[in-house]
């Protein structure tokens, strides 16, 4: 289990997983055993909306910082993700090709994207956002959004 | 007021300008107006969130179908809300899954993709309503 930070706006309640690390965009990060998992922040699946389809770049795949890997389907927008880490996608979740209500339904859980191979994931981590970092940039998202309802 | 004795109730999502939304909707008309006007009637989702008597005494009286354009399901809540019996939720999310080609845009019209993918849901719901009728399929609620 984790701890998560917690906010509400609006009626919207949001919570950021206290055990990873995040780029602005909302993808996280979390080490696990040498290799890191990514997927995407609760605020950004609760801001998308249900999601229709999700489409991973396939295990084998080198990608830099910013570099897109994931393009999100939702009822409401297409969305382009792109990698908070230098590395290797070695895994895909298979989850996301018949279930990827999974990203709604446990953003930082079961809906997992993809599990990268890095080299140098401390030099890396460095550059990413901390949770409590993370967690004023998307309170802040958070109330821009709750003033255009 | 009148209640049917002999009908499916569709009870389809009320999200105006929501293209997900707007699908649901037109199902429901196709299913009502020209896929099986005799067997179906439809119940707007607001007479129901008003509290309206003669809609929660309809859907009370009929095995539902709902139609929901998202995870929110307001359809299946308030038919279950209003005492009815919910025979099958449909949710558009689901069949658009299966007809990625048919993506559904447009806010005031649906655009042709939206349409065709009312058409498939008008369908798949059409065979519910029609088991109902040949006693294959009871009601989830019953």
């Amino acid at each position: 289990m984790f701890d998560f930070l917690e906010t509400t706006v609006d009626k919207f309640t949001f919570k950021v997983a206290t055990d990873r690390f995040y780029n602005a965009e909302g993808v996280w990060a979390k080490e696990e055993n040498g290799r890191v998992r990514i997927g995407l922040s609760d605020f950004v699946q609760q801001r998308s909306g249900d999601v229709a389809f999700a489409e991973i770049k396939p295990a084998g795949t080198a990608l830099v910082v910013g570099e897109e890997f994931a393009v999100i389907e939702t009822i409401k927008v297409n969305i382009t993700y792109t990698s908070p880490v230098n590395g290797k996608i070695v895994d895909v979740n298979p989850a996301m090709k018949d279930a990827p209500e999974a990203i709604n339904q446990d953003p930082y859980g079961a809906g997992w994207l993809a599990v990268m191979e890095v080299s140098d994931w401390e030099a890396q981590r460095a550059k990413l956002l901390d949770p409590q970092a993370y967690f004023k940039i998307m309170k802040g998202q958070a109330e821009e959004e709750a003033k255009k309802l | 007021m009148t209640i049917p004795t002999q009908k499916v109730i569709i009870v389809p999502c009320s999200g105006i300008g929501k293209p997900y939304g707007s699908v649901s909707r037109e199902a429901a008309y196709e299913i009502t107006e020209d896929l099986r006007p005799g067997r179906t009637q439809l119940v707007p989702l607001a007479l129901l969130v008003l509290g309206d008597e003669e809609s929660r005494a309809v859907v009370a009286a009929c095995p539902a179908v709902t139609i929901d354009g998202c995870k929110l399901a307001c359809a299946a809540k308030m038919v279950q809300q209003s005492g009815g019996t919910i025979a099958q939720e449909f949710a558009v999310l689901d069949v658009y899954r299966n007809h990625k080609d048919l993506k559904p845009l447009g806010i005031a019209e649906l655009n042709e993709g939206g349409q065709k993918l009312a058409r498939v849901l008008a369908e798949e719901v059409t065979a519910v309503v029609d088991d109902l009728f040949n006693g294959k399929q009871g009601g989830e609620n019953a």
